[in-house]
């Protein structure tokens, strides 16, 4: 039941669509200078609506994709550009695929969404075949799950040649004899570890992380004000009842590591 | 775990029960306080949860099929009742269908809101509801082979793709038409739908006769990977992407079915943090909604109005959750982030303007004359047929049935303040879509009033431990009606079974019955009204039962003469 299995042996490919070379250079053309404005049709291949609902969230006032010519078009036939969304589902390769032959050429795919891009967390289901470009050729891949409204503006932006891709590489070379500092060295690592777990547990990963760190703040404070009366400062000063509660939490965690 | 009898709730539902039919029950096991399973005989399953359905106020939430053939030998199906009566709780009518025969008795034909759920545990585990009057496939795709039943522990790999068996559509539509019928196909995608599904009405003229569908589109085998590929915690994150508008309140119903079935105490404050993130999505889709009522009645400034004015919840869940969509905000035992007294106080004064403009659109709303026209008496959902169905959410509270999983069953941080179930008894668009309105409204008071009485302490528990084979319910009430998620621990740090059903699931069986008697022209505010997760529908095929002739036409077509109502598409 649960022996292993070479998931290659698994998958059957849907086969790809290829474009004929005139058309493909029709298309380079395209790509680089379009020059005016887009019409887009969306092709929902299998999404859970959550692009789907912020490419709405994208053409309505607040982000207003209009005021770039981006339009939303009823038919792929009226479509310069194809957005697909969604994992590819079985049941939607046909009319995935009638979609994709119904625009003319030469037409732009853009694959929406980590599920659009690669099939994201459903990308090896049995009910899929992973993303648009098993399918379809693909030509621009917005990510995120879902992109925002202003990636998806950001994201036609770049398809259509209004902006360069802004992408900034950065490479660290290791320098010799160089080491990665440790954080807060003079507190004990236990209990290092046993303030930061307890932050998580009142305040979250995001906000603990930010509190555990004030709090170590105070505690490797150089003062002859000692440990308990600093705190009580930080409390006396602080507005938020609730960062006192989570602070005064801390500090019986630091209590009780020492009485132990 | 052992749950103390005194504090059983449901127990004399299940002894008027055994008083009805003396033999049925073989099994009884409490899950929580308000939770129990009972095994039937299968001869007695029909009456039992009939009984259950007609004569104590239940409903049918879902049907969850499991293969426990390497844990007692034999499938099961269980039948999950949310009883609404006096004594509120769920009773899971569980029955064997054994291994060889792998038949059991179709509840179908006494209780019309199991269809579903049985033609789904025919196509995922190949178990035959004997007696069931629509045996179509349900779930899975038409080029599948037949055979093949991909829930089943021993038919496949999670990843085993087999060869398209065929390259159409061969869903076979019920069609009423007498005669001779020509069908135009015009492709399964358009411009307002947002996922894709396919719909036909039958008309007589413009009347609508009669209406199917298929739907399942998007399948994409999220349970199967939740049992074979991902860990406890990391099905909350899938469950979030079940629905892209509800994901939340997946979230949460898995998080809580676990932690039922575990029995893990999750504290006080993340429960009301969940709450206050579910208030949240509710009222971004319910403001959604409101704004694709609008467009379909042809009143397209309020259609952008109310999305500029949603924007403000999406900066809500953006201030509390880091992002505006797929919160990815809980673990099992809590959720990941506090709202910290900064947080709490701009989520007041965002919720207090999100009060004022949306006051100013729901009055915009409904005193415009043409709304009113087309929304007033069109879609009518009759009482009766919602009981039948067991439909949710603000579809069933629009027909007069004051059902809310947050008053009747209250989980997370609902036990912690005051709940008003909002209903009205037009059974039409109108009365769904100010049950709508009021909803936003009691979302920000339920927003201010958790802020208040949030209490401190922990957010997240890591206080137990993973025992194997526990299952129980989990449930949320989503913008669009009652989640419920079931779920069985397995012995591998996996689920062993995890069953997710959406709201819209149990909405969709009685679109049939909204659609009956309305013009064409309703068609799209009636599947609108329903709010699913696409707000229309993808293709329509009109059969004329008087002129004996079909043709397709393309639903951008159907909308514009929804808004415009003139040039009908049918002449």
């Amino acid at each position: 039941m649960n022996a292993p299995v070479n998931a290659q042996t698994l998958l059957t490919s849907p086969g790809a669509v290829s474009i004929p070379a005139q058309i493909a250079a029709m298309k380079a053309t395209l790509l680089k200078d379009i020059q005016r404005s887009a019409y887009v049709y969306r092709v929902d291949c299998g999404g859970c609506n959550g692009c789907e609902i912020e490419i709405f969230a994208s053409i309505t006032p607040v982000f207003d994709a209009e005021r770039f010519g981006i339009k939303v078009v009823p038919s792929p036939r009226h479509a310069d550009i194809l957005l697909y969304t969604g994992a590819m589902t079985r049941a939607m390769r046909m009319p995935a695929l009638r979609a994709y032959e119904a625009a003319p050429d030469p037409k732009i795919v853009v694959s929406y969404g980590a599920c659009g891009c690669t099939g994201g967390i459903f990308h090896d289901l049995y009910c899929t075949w992973g993303g648009t470009d098993q399918l379809v050729p693909v030509d621009v891949y917005i990510p995120g799950c879902p992109p925002t409204p202003a990636a998806t503006i950001y994201g036609f932006a770049v398809a259509l040649g209004l902006l360069g891709q802004k992408l900034k590489a950065e490479t660290h070379i290791e320098a010799p004899g160089e080491a990665a500092p440790l954080a807060h060295p003079d507190i004990p690592y236990v209990l290092r570890v046993a303030i930061e777990r307890e932050a998580r547990r009142m305040a979250g990963y995001r906000q603990g992380r930010d509190i555990a760190e004030e709090f170590f703040a105070v505690i490797e404070q150089q003062s002859d004000t000692p440990f308990p009366m600093r705190m009580a400062q930080l409390r006396a000063t602080e507005p938020d009842p609730r960062r006192v509660e989570i602070f005064s939490r801390l500090e019986s965690v630091v209590a009780e590591a020492l009485q132990a | 775990m052992d749950i103390l009898s005194q504090d059983r709730v449901g127990a004399s539902i299940l002894s008027a029960l055994r008083g009805v039919l003396p033999h049925a029950i073989l099994q009884e096991e409490w899950q929580t306080p308000r939770q129990v399973t009972i095994t039937v005989k299968p001869s007695a399953l029909q009456d039992v949860v009939k009984t259950l359905y007609y004569e104590h106020y239940g409903w049918v939430s879902v049907v969850v099929g499991n293969d426990e053939r390497s844990l007692t030998g034999v499938f099961a199906v269980y039948y999950v009742l949310s009883m609404e009566g006096p004594e509120k709780c769920h009773i899971v009518v569980r029955v064997e269908v054994p291994a060889d025969t792998q038949e059991f008795p179709s509840v179908t034909p006494v209780v019309p809101a199991c269809v579903w759920g049985e033609r789904e545990v025919r196509d995922m585990f190949g178990l035959k509801p004997v007696g069931l009057p629509d045996e179509r496939r349900l779930v899975l795709p038409d080029d599948w082979p037949d055979d093949l039943h991909p829930l089943r522990k021993d038919s496949m790999d999670y990843r085993m793709r087999p060869a398209p068996v065929a390259d159409n559509e061969t869903y076979p539509f019920i069609n009423e038409a007498k005669g001779e019928t020509t069908i135009v196909p015009v492709g399964p995608l358009h411009i307002t739908s947002d996922e894709p599904g396919h719909f036909r009405l039958f008309v007589d003229g413009e009347d609508i006769i009669d209406a199917d569908y298929r739907m399942f589109y998007v399948h994409r085998g999220m349970e199967k990977v939740a049992e074979s590929r991902m860990g406890y915690n990391e099905v909350t994150f899938l469950a979030d992407r079940v629905c892209g508008i509800c994901g939340y309140a997946h979230s949460v119903a898995y998080t809580t079915s676990i932690e039922n079935a575990l029995g893990i105490n999750v504290p006080a404050r993340a429960q009301a943090i969940r709450s206050i993130l579910l208030e949240t999505e509710r009222m971004h889709s319910h403001l959604l909604n409101l704004g694709l009522v609008c467009h379909y009645v042809g009143f397209d400034t309020g259609f952008q109005q109310f999305f500029r004015v949603r924007e403000k919840a999406m900066t809500l869940a953006e201030l509390l959750t880091g992002s505006r969509k797929t919160y990815a905000m809980n673990l099992i035992g809590g959720v990941r982030r506090d709202i910290l007294g900064e947080q709490a106080a701009e989520t007041r004064r965002v919720s207090a303007e999100l009060r004022v403009d949306t006051q100013r659109l729901v009055d915009i709303l409904l005193e415009t004359a043409n709304v009113g026209g087309r929304v007033n008496g069109v879609g009518l959902l009759d009482k009766q047929i919602a009981r039948d169905y067991s439909p949710v959410g603000p579809l069933v509270r629009g027909s007069g049935h004051a059902r809310d999983t947050r008053a009747d069953h209250a989980f997370a941080g609902y036990g912690l303040v005051k709940n008003t179930i909002r209903s009205h008894d037009g059974c039409d668009v109108l009365a769904r879509t100010l049950v709508r309105a009021e909803e936003v409204f009691d979302s920000l008071d339920l927003i201010d009033a958790l802020l208040d009485t949030a209490p401190g302490g922990a957010i997240l528990t890591e206080d137990f431990e993973y025992l194997p084979h526990k299952f129980a319910l989990g449930f949320t009430e989503a913008p669009r009606g009652e989640d419920i998620h079931w779920s069985m621990t397995g012995d591998n740090q996996k689920l062993y079974r995890w069953r997710c059903r959406a709201s819209t699931y149990n909405n969709w069986p009685v679109l049939r019955y909204m659609l009956r008697g309305n013009t064409v022209s309703d068609a799209p505010v009636i599947v609108g009204s329903l709010d699913p997760c696409y707000s229309c529908t993808d293709r329509v095929t009109f059969v004329d039962v008087r002129k004996q002739k079909s043709v397709t036409v393309p639903i951008e077509e159907v909308e514009r003469y929804g808004r415009e109502r003139k040039n009908s598409p049918l002449k």
